[in-house]
């Protein structure tokens, strides 16, 4: 039997796995949850030797094909074929078995175990008595960290203190330790800082040459364009196209991915800048933010472009007061203030749109009006109690006024879109009505409607004299974003440019050359 | 409106368990068996409503029991051997009560150290002060006024009933329409987005612990009275009741959900259960299988059903 | 901070890497290492062989059930109704031996009574996905006030003289010992080196990311209780055949004076991490305590409060050492 569907199936060769057959193949996947479908009759192949981007807005059907790929959730129809010979994942396990490997966007590791059992737990390597061989399993975690650049890596290191570079590199490690040949990466760049990212392709660009063939799911087209051999966008749970790379520009991706056409990605709107709201004089926190100083006015957007670990994020939670200043003064609206905590700079009108949404800035159970309330407790009081008439008043305001998609006030958060889910963030800040906001990532995550929509709304708040500090790791969005841009490494600012001299060449090089200086 | 799911399967259950216990004797459905009981579950009842709010943050408090013991050892101590007057003994012993939940709060928030373990070292560390302090003595011959607490009645209901039914209204109020109840469910689902929102989390927690420190010792000065005597032993296992009764209220052992109402259901079906059963002719301590099995079987049933909805 | 352009950095000395990775068993090793020696020089009575003796064997029961309590808390979970599972087994295993039936019958039930009803546990907790506090909780109540309504509080006496395991003397040395020593040898070799025991470790460290590795949470930890309940059963044997009755209740307190061993030990009471060499460790440390407040003619009465400040010291200390390598 089996010999037949090889026969049926097109391009298959008897031997399988040939340049013809694709590693992986996905035809006319179909999935529904409790009666809504969320991938209808998709098709999606990887062969030896390429990447394949998968692209698609949130809620496109992306993890769910990834998912049923890596026997997670099993398709109501269609087939799976490995090799050419169709197979059926009951569990995990079963697709691993087949070769498929899969590093997950929120890496799948154990905090308190050793980089060399995090490659290896599950199938590590046996002594003749059955026992784990450790020393076995150190050697190859070594060597395989090896393969992959890797040399810094302690195969004793426990994985809890790694950076999320590096753990993703054990994750790496840990899936060719399975020989996979199917490499699936779910949003591998979303928390990795510019080098870390241009590591990540590199590393990439060698498993392919050794044969890997690999998914790669991403919201960022300049490393898919970088990397991708073939693209296959989604829409709405259904195939839109899949394009070899060089028939593909852009804004035709873009236009594929919302159904529309979209000019400009970081709209631009001239401010006329006012007042110094904040102001910073030789801020220092504990080594890790060092003697830092800028003005920002009101109507202006001052991105800061980093990599993870310069000190920018950093030195957000010092101007917010989680982590306060050591030493050197804060001004805000011209006068010298001390920011010990955040209420205190709640207080002070500095609001802080923190980078990781779901784990800062969200209370995922509660409903849209109760997370918007988190800010504003203290003044939505009438006599001992919330004034819940006010609170959902407030919501509905918010979700009106940032056009946010969302049944009404009583949604639980924790089911809208991530998008969304960003809007709220900002809801929640912007209700104290604050004069300086803090967007750490701003867009991180989301998909492109939602993006621009964001930006949108940030040129918005900015005309409207509100000054915005914009920490961001993705270039483009600090170059179309910024009217000022500051360039921070080991704590400092190491450079500034205007709006108008910012490209991506002079601050993507003030932050690798100040690196290697700094790292001397 | 969100219906209270949980809080309507236990109002159903409750409702159930007294009308088959007062089908099986009729003594159960008597206004002075009832008032009595009453009495018996204000302890538990009152220590549970600040429980509530230590769970719903996402902690626990497991050293109510010996703050408890702690402060009934120390009423008696402060009056007899120190010589004070009682009702500064009285004052004297709940204030030790809410630095001794303080102490718990200041190891939770300034250390980090996880609210299970911290708690757990300071059952020991309170049950072995109040060991230590009482060297198994006695304190008896409390004077005839002080009985009023633990054995008088007020309008003809026991007095700790209104001691009881006062604070349950207060304890609902906050945690359910107070800014300071919206910080307890913000705190114990997601800390960090509380801390990130200018939400006081550490001086929050510091205040729930005080508060059930606070809320030990008022039921350990309330059972002194009833029981008219001072023990080192007393509120042994107190907190695995408080527990129960919490949990099977309907609040989230993991935080962020839970509601003073339900947990009220939850000391009240257990009061009734145990009444009710000894009644019937059960020995005395196969009513706390029944609990248990009641305890377990309530979750079950209020995870299905919140599942179906779900669904 | 991003380590990425730098060489392979020297791999850190033996001694910090053992600090790291056993960090709290050595922390209790050497606070018993010190009683011995203060109390030893106060009253030198302390280090005789009979004191020491009668203070491990009495107490080898508890660590041996903080063994199976340490799966169950590395796993992620816990169990608070070890004690009165305990006295429900020793109940069995004396109502078994005086009933006439073989003595190897009345050792050997308790502990697969001990196995089903925890696996049962187990399994409500992992299938029906209940908290494990709650479950045991309710396990609590119905295994204690079943016990007691069951025997009505009676003790039982006159077991035959074979069935006294706990009191036998192998090579000298009583029988509890030895059951300590090598159960706590066995689970600490099989914890490390066996592929079925890290499971417990990935689980606990990340229910998820084991999931996602093909390891069924659901499987190990209906694995852990399992094993916990055989520890409880042989810890319950230990404990019913120490002395000649067997009485319906346990010492108050027991299911936290376990999970106390377990996390003093070392054992993370979130999961994911800790040896039951650590347990174990911590188990012979309250019973040193307890023996030590003796000989300095301390009163007994403040024996919990030494043992609560000695908790709350180890559990501070091993806070400060954790920030400490989280900050490197």
């Amino acid at each position: 039997m089996q010999r037949t569907v090889e026969a049926a199936s097109p391009g298959g060769t008897p031997s399988g796995g040939g340049d013809g057959a694709p590693l992986l193949e996905l035809s006319g996947m179909t999935k529904s949850f409790s009666g809504v479908t969320v991938l209808e009759d998709v098709s999606f192949d990887v062969r030896a030797g390429e990447v394949h981007a998968l692209l698609g807005e949130n809620g496109a059907g992306k993890s769910t094909l990834i998912k049923i790929a890596a026997g997670v959730h099993r398709p109501d129809r269609g087939s799976i074929r490995i090799g050419g010979r169709e197979v059926s994942f009951a569990s995990p396990r079963d697709a691993r078995a087949g070769g498929i490997a899969v590093v997950y966007q929120e890496l799948l590791l154990f905090p308190e175990l050793t980089v060399a059992e995090n490659i290896f737990i599950g199938h590590g390597p046996r002594t003749a008595a059955g026992t784990l061989d450790w020393r076995r399993m150190r050697e190859r975690a070594r060597e395989l960290l090896d393969d992959l650049d890797s040399q810094h890596l302690d195969v004793d290191a426990r994985v809890g203190g790694l950076s999320v570079a590096n753990r993703q590199r054990v994750e790496i490690a840990k899936a060719l330790s399975q020989d996979a040949r199917v490499l699936i990466m779910d949003e591998p760049t979303a928390s990795l800082a510019e080098a870390d990212v241009q590591q990540l392709i590199q590393i990439v660009r060698t498993l392919r040459q050794r044969g890997v063939g690999i998914a790669y799911v991403s919201h960022k087209l300049p490393e898919v364009f970088a990397l991708a051999d073939r693209v296959t966008v989604l829409r709405d749970g259904r195939l839109v196209g899949t394009e070899p790379i060089a028939a593909m520009d852009e804004r035709k991706v873009v236009s594929m991915m919302v159904g529309r056409s979209i000019d400009q990605l970081f709209p631009k709107v001239p401010t006329r800048l006012g007042e110094v709201m904040l102001e910073a004089r030789g801020v220092c926190h504990a080594g890790v933010v060092r003697d830092v100083s800028f003005q920002l006015r009101a109507g202006e957007i001052l991105g800061i472009a980093g990599l993870v670990g310069s000190g920018r994020t950093e030195l957000a939670l010092t101007l917010f007061g989680l982590t306060p200043a050591t030493s050197g003064e804060i001004l805000v609206g011209g006068s010298p203030v001390a920011v010990t905590s955040p209420d205190q700079a709640r207080e002070l009108g500095i609001a802080y749109v923190p980078e990781d949404r779901g784990l800062q800035g969200l209370v995922k159970p509660q409903t849209i009006a109760e997370n918007i309330a988190h800010t504003m407790l203290e003044r939505l009081r009438r006599g001992f109690l919330v004034d819940r008439a006010r609170e959902t008043a407030l919501a509905r305001h918010f979700i009106e006024a940032l056009g946010i998609r969302a049944r009404g006030p009583g949604q639980v958060v924790g089911q809208l879109s991530g998008g969304n889910q960003q809007k709220v963030v900002l809801a929640k800040w912007l209700a104290i009505e604050p004069r300086i906001l803090i967007m750490d990532e701003p867009t991180r995550g989301i998909d492109v409607g939602a993006k621009s929509e964001i930006h949108a709304l940030m040129s918005k708040l900015a005309s409207e004299g509100l000054a915005i500090l914009m920490i961001s790791s993705e270039l483009p969005e600090v170059l179309g974003m910024s009217d000022r841009v500051l360039v921070m490494n080991g704590g400092r600012v190491v450079a500034e440019f205007d709006g108008s001299e910012a490209t991506q060449e002079a601050v993507g090089q003030a932050m690798t050359l100040t690196h290697q200086r700094g790292a001397a | 409106m969100k219906v209270l799911r949980h809080e309507t399967v236990l109002a159903i259950l409750l409702a159930i368990a007294l009308a088959i216990l007062a089908a099986q004797s009729d003594r159960f459905f008597t206004v002075d068996n009832l008032l009595n009981q009453g009495r018996l579950m204000a302890e538990v009842g009152l220590v549970a409503l600040v429980m509530t709010f230590v769970i719903v943050s996402a902690g626990i408090d497991l050293s109510v029991g010996s703050i408890f013991g702690l402060v009934a050892i120390l009423l008696g101590v402060f009056w007899q051997n120190v010589g004070m007057p009682l009702p500064l003994a009285i004052v004297a012993a709940i204030v030790v009560g809410v630095v001794a939940g303080l102490a718990n709060g200041w190891v939770i928030t300034r250390f980090k150290v996880p609210p299970l373990v911290a708690t757990l070292a300071t059952l020991a560390l309170y049950r072995g002060l109040a060991e230590g302090i009482s060297q198994a003595r006695s304190v008896r011959g409390y004077p005839e006024w002080f009985f009023v607490l633990g054995q008088g009645e007020v309008l003809g209901v026991p007095t700790q009933l209104w001691v009881f039914a006062v604070f349950a209204v207060v304890a609902s109020v906050i945690l359910g329409l107070s800014p300071f109840g919206r910080a307890t469910y913000a705190i114990g689902s997601n800390a960090v987005a509380a801390r990130f929102s200018g939400i006081r989390v550490d001086r929050t927690i510091l205040a729930i612990y005080a508060a059930s420190g606070l809320m030990s010792a008022i039921a350990a000065v309330i059972f002194v009275s009833r029981v008219s005597t001072t023990r080192s032993d007393m509120g042994t296992g107190l907190e695995l009741d408080v527990i129960t009764a919490v949990v099977l209220g309907g609040t989230s052992i993991f935080g962020g959900r839970g509601t003073v109402i339900g947990t009220v259901l939850g000391v009240m079906l257990i009061q009734a259960l145990k009444n009710g059963l000894a009644l019937s002719g059960v020995k005395g301590d196969g009513t706390i299988v029944v609990i248990g099995f009641v305890l377990i079987a309530s979750i079950v049933f209020s995870n299905l059903f919140r599942r179906n909805s779900d669904g | 901070m991003t380590a990425a352009e730098v060489a392979r950095p020297p791999r850190p000395s033996l001694v910090s890497r053992t600090l790291e990775a056993y960090g709290q068993e050595i922390v209790v090793f050497a606070a018993i290492a010190v009683l011995f020696v203060v109390v030893g020089s106060v009253n030198p009575r302390f280090l005789s062989d009979s004191n020491l003796i009668s203070i491990f064997s009495g107490n080898a029961y508890i660590a041996v059930a903080a063994i199976g309590m340490s799966l169950v808390i590395i796993t992620g979970h816990i169990d608070v109704s070890v004690g009165s599972l305990i006295g429900a087994l020793a109940t069995i295993a004396g109502t078994l031996a005086v009933s006439g039936y073989p003595v190897w019958v009345a050792w050997v039930v308790p502990v697969l009574v001990g196995m089903a009803v925890n696996a049962m546990v187990g399994a409500v907790i992992a299938y029906v996905k209940i908290p494990s506090i709650v479950v045991t909780l309710g396990m609590l109540s119905i295994l204690k006030g079943g016990l007691i309504s069951l025997t009505g509080g009676a003790w039982i006496t006159d077991m035959p003289p074979a069935f006294f395991i706990a009191q036998q003397r192998w090579f000298g040395i009583p029988s509890p010992i030895w059951f300590m020593v090598a159960l706590t040898a066995v689970v600490a070799l099989w914890m490390r080196h066996s592929p079925t025991a890290r499971m417990f470790y990935a689980v606990g460290g990340n229910a998820e990311a084991a999931r996602a590795t093909g390891i069924s949470p659901e499987r190990t930890t209906v694995i852990a209780f399992t094993l916990h309940g055989l520890f409880a059963g042989i810890a319950a044997l230990l404990f019913a055949t120490q002395l000649q009755v067997i009485q319906s209740t346990v010492p108050p307190n027991l299911e936290l004076t376990v999970i106390t061993a377990a996390v003093i030990g070392g054992v993370s009471i979130l999961g994911g991490t800790g040896t039951v060499v650590g347990s174990t460790l911590a188990a012979i440390l309250f019973a040193c305590i307890g023996s030590a407040l003796v000989f300095l003619n301390v009163s007994a009465y403040w024996l919990k409060a030494v043992i609560g400040l000695l908790i709350l010291a180890t559990v501070l200390a091993d806070m400060a050492r954790r920030r400490r390598y989280r900050r490197i």
